[in-house]
């Protein structure tokens, strides 16, 4: 009886088509730096709303891996709406009508609130001093400057999401939350040193400093990774 | 089969006749017209309601809610409110932004089939009573309301009894109100309240000063809400453009006024600051809480320590020597401690201050603190606070040596700081105290912030009787001193800067500062990231110490729109105490509590979202709170 009653299957197609693509950063035209899962894509599908009248579809979100590539390939078919909501850049319009089949491509361009550039890691036995500059390249509107922090792994994933989370480390971050023209003034960027951050010896530590605008979540923009291997 | 038939019959003759005088109104069940018909069925009746008003006090579960009844608030309190703030620290607590699902539609059903049916027993009741009993049906209904607007901003406002069989989903998908017409509506179930009940009642029940009560502390809350929401940033959220969360900031002043009002109508009534223990305040402090003909003392929400108990003595005070159950649980922040008058543990030089006796470190203390904590050298059930993390064989450096208590220090090396447990001593000297703090022990029966609570702590019971579900203090759910800082906030939001600083000076004065009238300072506090003058900082710090671990703490930083500055990898910092075996002296160093755990809360605290529940049943919840 157990067996009969398994072998029926329910009348509806799996999800099977898959959606992916890249969110690119403007300004440097790869795609954006970030940690795994920092923030998400969100889907509303609008074809569920045609085939059932009266109904509200709600929102799926979709991960973005640390590559800045999102991938998902068992969604059903259908018309969606999308929007990468919530992260480090100025605000985007939703992307209407979706058309996803098979296999679809869709990429998004977004402009980050902050750049994080000339970072360096700089080893003095075992201290580690992190230093960056941070720059904003749209100063109108943008949100208070809220912090500078550098995050340290002992992993290759290193971010917001993956990193050493201890007093240690995390009170040698720079709390700002001033406007730009109160901590930088007229100029497009500022220098930051961050540490020193007292590391083992014997570890390999993968680092790198996020900067980020006090806008929603207050999600960072990111500096590229770079390894660090202490004697 | 014939003879079956004929008992047919004669059975089914005698049901039939048995069921004929059946029609009456049963005796054993009390229906609507023995509640309402008369004032102690609507006693009996709201006493239901008044056991389930969201009031965050000693059996409040973050996870779970309000849970009167539940049977298992030791687990409650150990998961409070507090504890998630880092106003106290102990047990892990971890961030609750989402709340519970907190959606009390079912009582406010209960208080509309009053309000809506009420009116047909009108002719049984004097008017006086007739409206006294609808007003506080009123005050109840916003009770309910600003336990939701507090979390969620907008909510369906839902005034009739709907019929869930003949309704239509139009009827019954209410959709949210903004939120200034949420605010607005608790305010008009109050002022109906204020306006038609007396100024007295038996305790725990409401009256004309209650509702008043609770119109200063919602009002406060819709005040901040529009003045300070704009300053998150959230502008392009669909539940912001709305209106269903926040407000437009213009109307911030037509609700610190209604908060101001509400605070000066409570003044003309019978309350008092409590002062009975003059002249010692931290006696007084402490007794505020637990003198049942305190003055001071608007609304309670009773226990009697059998039906209705919480565990607060068993979990606030280790055992077993105060306490008979698994001991303490949290302690308070040396983050807060040091929020009020505090004696220096550095000198000039950034050096340890050296003290002759661990309780030294009470010398020149604000009185209120000592009113709040219990510190080494005090008394409690016949028995001492014994409290010391270890011993340094030589402090002779600045305390920044010491790291915030960091293994990796030079300092802290095993053979120059001793931590230990219970009995164990170093050349013949005991390495902790009796009560802590344990290096091989959790945050469970521990000192482990260096001190512990004593504000509702019952000194009058045994250790014995210190047990779970057995303390029968009161919750003081409105103190006049709470309602002087809702009207010194709401003064100062107004322009009303001196007066407001009178109030910060009477609740200063009870509390033995050593400054009771702090200067007025406009010059701008830069601590938020949005701009607020330094007095008005004050006038909020100031609420936060008198009103410790009174379960308002968490609401006050969400509304004022800080909870994820304030809680921004937040540390819980602790205050151990170092016996300087060279020297003969001890120290006080300020640690990071040793679990390294810190508090972080989102931007998105600001609102909880409308539970997911909810919106699959009524998609007109839509859209959900910002960042959820």
């Amino acid at each position: 009886m157990f067996l009969a009653s398994c072998q029926e299957v329910d009348n509806w197609d799996e999800p099977n088509a898959r959606l992916y693509g890249n969110v690119i950063d403007s300004y440097t035209g790869q795609n954006l730096l970030m940690d795994q899962n920092d923030w998400q894509i969100r889907i509303i599908d609008r074809t569920w709303e045609a085939m059932n009248p009266g109904t509200v579809a709600q929102y799926q979100s979709l991960a973005v891996q640390r590559d800045g590539v999102y991938n998902n390939s068992k969604l059903f078919p259908g018309t969606y709406d999308m929007i990468p909501y919530d992260g480090p850049f100025w605000p985007i319009d939703t992307v209407k009508g979706v058309v996803l089949k098979d296999k679809t491509q869709q990429d998004f361009t977004v402009t980050p609130y902050l750049q994080v550039l000339n970072f360096k890691a700089t080893l003095d036995g075992t201290n580690l001093t992190l230093s960056c500059t941070v720059k904003a390249p749209i100063i109108t509107g943008l949100p208070n400057l809220y912090e500078v922090k550098g995050f340290l792994s002992l992993t290759t994933f290193c971010g917001n999401s993956n990193y050493i989370n201890i007093g240690d480390y995390n009170n040698l971050r720079k709390s700002i939350n001033k406007t730009w023209a109160a901590e930088v003034g007229t100029a497009d960027s500022k220098d930051y040193t961050l540490g020193p951050y007292p590391v083992k010896s014997g570890y390999t530590y993968y680092v790198r400093i996020g900067a980020n605008v006090n806008a929603l979540s207050r999600r960072y923009n990111y500096s590229p990774i770079i390894k660090v291997v202490v004697p | 089969m014939k003879k079956k038939l004929t008992l047919f019959i004669a059975i089914f003759g005698l049901v039939v006749s048995s069921c004929h005088d059946l029609d009456l109104e049963p005796k054993g069940i009390l229906g609507e017209p023995e509640l309402f018909g008369t004032e102690f069925g609507v006693k009996k009746y709201f006493t239901g309601l008044y056991h389930k008003l969201p009031i965050e006090d000693f059996i409040y579960y973050v996870t779970t809610g309000y849970r009167p009844g539940n049977r298992n608030e030791w687990q409650a309190l150990k998961n409070g409110i507090e504890q998630m703030s880092g106003q106290t620290f102990g047990w892990n607590v971890p961030m609750r932004d989402q709340g519970f699902g907190y959606w009390p539609y079912d009582d406010i059903r209960n208080v509309n089939v009053f309000i809506n049916n009420f009116p047909k027993y009108k002719n049984k009741y004097d008017v006086a009573t007739y409206n006294a009993l609808l007003g506080e049906a009123r005050f109840l209904r916003a009770f309910f309301y600003q336990g939701m607007a507090k979390r969620y901003g907008g909510v369906p406002l839902v005034t009739e009894v709907q019929d869930p069989i003949n309704g239509t989903p139009e009827e019954l998908n209410v959709p949210r109100a903004t939120e200034y017409d949420t605010w607005k509506f608790i305010y008009e179930d109050l002022k109906f309240a204020i306006d038609n009940m007396v100024g007295k009642s038996e305790p725990g029940r409401a009256n004309k000063y209650v509702a008043a009560s609770l119109m200063s502390r919602s009002m406060l809350y819709a005040g901040r809400v529009a003045k300070y929401t704009q300053y998150l940033g959230l502008e392009g959220e669909a539940s912001v453009q709305q209106g269903l969360a926040g407000v437009d900031r213009s109307k911030a002043s037509e609700f610190f006024q209604y908060a101001y009002d509400a605070g000066k109508l409570v003044e003309q009534g019978p309350y008092s600051l409590y002062t009975k223990n003059y002249p010692d305040k931290a006696e007084n402090f402490a007794n505020l809480f637990l003198d049942l003909s305190s003055p001071e003392t608007i609304f309670l929400k009773a226990y009697d320590g059998q039906t209705y108990g919480h565990c607060y003595d068993a979990l606030m005070s280790p055992n077993p020597d105060f306490s008979s159950f698994v001991g303490v649980e949290m302690g308070p922040t040396l983050n807060m401690m040091q929020m009020f008058d505090f004696p220096a543990i550095t000198d000039a030089e950034g050096k340890p201050v050296r003290f002759n006796n661990r309780s030294d470190i009470k010398n020149g203390m604000e009185p209120r603190l000592k009113g709040t904590c219990y510190f080494d050298g005090d008394m409690l059930r016949g028995k001492t606070f014994s409290i010391q993390r270890g011993i340094y064989v030589n402090f002779n450096g600045p305390a920044s040596d010491a790291q915030y208590g960091s293994n990796a220090a030079p300092v802290n090396a095993t053979s120059n700081r001793i931590l230990g447990n219970l009995g164990q001593k170093y050349q013949g000297v005991p390495v902790t105290g009796n009560h802590g703090m344990f290096s091989g022990r959790g945050a469970e029966n521990n000192a482990f912030t260096g001190a512990f609570i004593r504000k509702y702590i019952d000194p009058t019971i045994t250790a014995a009787q210190a047990t779970v579900n057995k303390s029968k203090q009161h919750w003081i759910v409105f103190r006049l001193g709470e309602i002087y800082l809702n009207t010194a906030e709401a003064a100062y939001e107004l322009g009303n800067r001196v007066e407001a600083l009178d109030y910060i000076e009477k609740i200063r004065e009870r509390a033995g500062c050593n400054v009771t009238r702090p200067e007025l300072d406009q010059t701008e506090s830069s601590t938020y990231g949005y701009p607020i003058e330094k007095s008005l900082q004050f006038i909020r710090d100031e609420r936060a110490r008198e009103l410790y671990v009174e379960g308002s703490y968490w609401w006050d930083i969400r509304l004022w729109r800080i909870a994820d500055q304030v809680l921004n990898l937040y540390y819980p910092h602790i205050l151990s105490c170092y016996y300087v075996f060279s020297e003969g002296k001890y120290i006080f160093i300020d640690e990071i509590n040793r679990d390294n755990r810190s508090i972080t809360a989102q931007k998105r605290a600001a609102y909880e979202p409308i539970p997911q529940a909810e919106i699959n049943k009524n998609t007109n919840l839509l859209p959900q709170n910002p960042l959820w």
